[in-house]
């Protein structure tokens, strides 16, 4: 007896669907396109996702768009029993809180094919009451595409601000940002493995800043159909142990008692517990696969000879602090710069032996809801109990870029600043 | 819609549910009844699959792990005909939930993937589907999508403690509108919830009590072989919210329909649909207070003395606005039969 309920595997085999797959890319080709683009690529190049729903909402519209575009112009229809048919659907829904309720049921329908979406900020929140449920559920093949925006409209701001993806840490999801257009496009076809690993069955929200990475072009090289279906088969299951609604006997979302609810919140524990292991040995394969590296936690730049001022930041905008200590570190200051990836889980061990020998750590949050930022305070808790002193900034709210005067600014300040204090700093002037 | 056979009665009552025992429903309640119903209809040898709203109807009988009360047969199915999954998800979308099944299975099975059909079920009751969650409800019904809907309507959030919902009778008791001196009640009239599925494009539409069980089985083979959305209205009498003395359900059900409240409604697109169980003529109509003298929900207004109701002294006025309501409400419906969609 399974304990998950009887399965029919006689009724469902997926080979048919991936063998009708149309390839987008038969060879590695190098392309320039902004990031919504890329995403939309790489969400194209799977067999596993039939279905893409959606809901338009600025920044994040355009990837609905070309995969719209790319199934409408019959990119991929097929003959079935004589009759054309596109092997891939895009959804169009009435909310973004639709959106989410729909890959619900689709997801839990067939447990081994990825159901993708892509929103921004409030409706990112519209969809809240589902997405915190879909962190629990244990549906580890919905991808939402979280195109950073500004969240709450007192004022509305359409540009990448990360408010969105840091209100939304708590539903339970795993979250990656990516800065760049090769690192969405890798890190689309790299994060479903990880979801969809048995010990995790945790549903995947990569990231990226709108407008700055969302519509700005850039090139990147795209690979094969046929490398990433390689990749991502040689991770995923072809069945997943857990029964779908289709081919199996199960029921889901049940209601429990506090004697038992602790039970499952701990096994989601356990499964988010795995996320680090399971994206390291993900990421090994992925560099063995693409000859890139894979998704890791954080970069880290300059901190081999272990620098005693560190800035700790993320997003597009770290490329230009990336310029700005190594001209500083030629002229003798010992800088160091840690970009942050894995948001949630949150890398906080490995973070803390990266970051043990520094002495003061400035953390460049680019969003604002209280104290001293998110960021702060999820870096102040991973060096927690060493003698670090932690400095929170706010820089690039909104969307806004992050100048060269701004960076040279807060590192000015990591020798001025007081244990916990913080301060916006925009254009190299404090606020 | 196929112009298939529909099921005898008799054969109908010896199909095995899908709702099984166990539930925590209370002794009385409609719900139970129709999903006693409801599942036997979907033993029709195709797999069958269940989204919930969260409603009484989903907290008392997928309460894990001791009361699931719902799978065919006793033991798990050996053939995939007479397999069942369920799933709930938020109060408000069981119908888009179900979509996303519908369209997953429907791909698959187009691509060669899937060997054999499904069936979805959608069960919400009306706060879920009509108040909150409207929106998914309507929308469903638009896009067409090949799913059964099931809406349990006892007028009000029964779940949360009886709380006023769009389709509560006006005047009622509920515990967001507890009859005052100065507000004798809800004031508001109910949603046309029957039109607006109509209106929305879906392609049968019931509102049917399994206290007719012919007329219930009709509407549930009907929804079950259609090839849009099919919207059946479940007319559910609520013993803990409505009060009423033990064994009446039933009664409450046919009179909800007989004094024109919740008349029995059946419509199919492009075709003449009926009203059922109710007199088109006012006069020969079963008077509202028959219905209104057993719940205690009314005691503000009707009595229920010697078995025959009384109106409270001074709530005449309150008593002829119902008996108007269920009137006007009865010659929409009749319009609606003749009604649609251009």
């Amino acid at each position: 007896m399974n304990p998950y309920g009887s399965i029919f595997p006689e009724v469902l085999d997926l080979e048919p669907l991936r063998k009708k797959h149309i390839p987008l890319y038969r060879r590695q080709e190098r392309i320039q396109m902004d990031g919504n683009g890329a995403a939309a690529i790489a969400s194209l190049q799977f067999w596993r996702a039939p279905i893409y729903a959606g809901f338009p909402i600025t920044p994040s519209t355009k990837w609905l768009e070309m995969i719209s575009t790319y199934i409408n112009a019959g990119r991929f229809v097929v003959e079935e029993n004589g009759r054309k048919v596109s092997a891939k659907r895009v959804k169009l829904l009435e909310a973004e809180h639709a959106v989410a309720d729909y890959l619900v049921g689709a997801a839990a329908a067939c447990r081994e094919l990825i159901f993708m979406t892509a929103t921004s900020s409030v409706g990112l929140d519209h969809m809240t009451e589902t997405t915190r449920s879909l962190g629990a559920s244990g549906l580890g093949n919905v991808v939402l595409i979280n195109v950073y925006r500004a969240t709450a409209n007192y004022p509305l701001c359409i540009e990448g601000d990360p408010s969105d993806a840091f209100a939304h840490r708590d539903d339970g999801w795993i979250q990656v940002v990516c800065r760049g257009k090769q690192q969405i496009y890798d890190t689309l076809i790299q994060l479903p493995v990880v979801g969809m690993d048995p010990r995790v069955l945790i549903p995947t929200m990569p990231g990226y800043y709108g407008i700055k990475d969302s519509h700005r072009s850039e090139p990147f090289f795209v690979e094969p159909d046929s490398k990433i279906h390689e990749f991502q088969d040689s991770l995923i299951p072809w069945r997943c142990p857990l029964p779908g609604l289709i081919v199996g006997e199960t029921a889901m979302g049940n209601c429990v008692t506090s004697a038992h609810f602790q039970g499952f919140k701990w096994e989601q524990k356990k499964r988010m517990d795995q996320v680090l292991s399971v994206l390291t040995a993900s990421s090994k394969k992925f560099e063995e696969v693409f000859g890139r590296p894979g998704i890791v936690p954080f970069e880290a730049y300059f901190m081999e000879d272990r620098p005693p001022r560190v800035l700790v930041a993320m997003g597009p905008d770290a490329g230009t602090a990336y310029e700005v200590i190594r001209r500083r570190r030629k002229e003798g200051e010992r800088l160091g710069l840690v970009v942050v990836r894995l948001l949630t889980p949150f890398p906080s061990s490995l973070l803390r032996e990266a970051l043990k020998s520094a002495g003061v750590i400035g953390v460049v949050n680019n969003a604002f809801h209280s104290e001293r930022g998110h960021l702060t305070a999820l870096v102040s808790e991973a060096v927690s109990g060493l003698p670090i002193q932690t400095t929170g900034f706010f820089a690039g709210l909104g969307g806004a870029d992050i100048s060269v005067r701004s960076w040279e600014k807060m590192i000015d300040l990591l020798s001025v600043l007081k244990p916990g204090e913080s301060r916006f700093v925009h254009e190299g002037e404090v606020l | 819609m196929s112009e298939k056979r529909l099921a005898p009665f008799m054969e109908m009552a010896q199909k095995e549910s899908c709702f099984r025992p166990g539930s925590t429903l209370c002794v009385d309640c409609m719900e139970s009844i129709a999903f006693q119903n409801v599942g036997r209809a979907t033993d029709n040898g195709i797999k069958t699959i269940y989204t919930m709203g969260t409603f009484c109807g989903e907290v008392s009988t997928l309460l894990w792990p001791t009361v699931v009360a719902w799978g065919r047969g006793d033991q798990e199915a050996t053939q995939f005909e007479k397999s069942f999954s369920i799933i709930h998800n938020v109060f408000e979308s069981a119908s888009t939930v179900a979509e996303g099944i519908r369209d997953t299975a429907d791909i698959l099975l187009e691509l060669g993937a899937l060997k054999k059909p499904i069936q979805v079920v959608a069960n919400s009751g009306d706060g879920g589907a009509l108040v909150i969650g409207l929106r998914s409800l309507l929308h469903t019904i638009h896009r067409r999508s090949r799913v059964t809907v099931v809406v349990l309507i006892n007028e009000f959030f029964a779940n949360t403690g009886f709380q006023y919902a769009v389709t509560a009778t006006p005047y009622s008791e509920t515990s967001t509108t507890p009859p005052g001196d100065f507000i004798p009640g809800n004031l508001e009239e109910p949603m046309n919830h029957v039109g607006l599925a109509l209106m929305a494009g879906a392609e049968f539409v019931a509102q049917v009590s399994p206290a007719f069980p012919k007329d219930f089985t009709e509407a549930c083979e009907r929804a079950l072989s259609c090839s849009e959305t099919a919207v059946i209205f479940v007319p559910s009498p609520c013993i803990a919210g409505w009060k009423f003395k033990e064994g009446r359900t039933i009664e409450l059900a046919k009179l909800a329909s007989e004094t024109g409240l919740f008349p029995t409604f059946l419509k199919e697109k492009g075709k003449a649909g009926s009203l059922r169980h109710v007199s088109l003529d006012s006069k020969q109509r079963t008077p509202i207070l028959r219905f209104l003298a057993p719940q205690r929900r009314f005691h503000h207004l009707v009595h229920e003395k010697n078995g025959e109701p009384a109106v409270v002294k001074g709530r005449e006025k309150e008593v002829a606005l119902i008996q108007d309501w269920a009137n006007r409400n009865v010659q929409t419906l009749q319009r609606l039969t003749a009604w649609d969609v251009a």
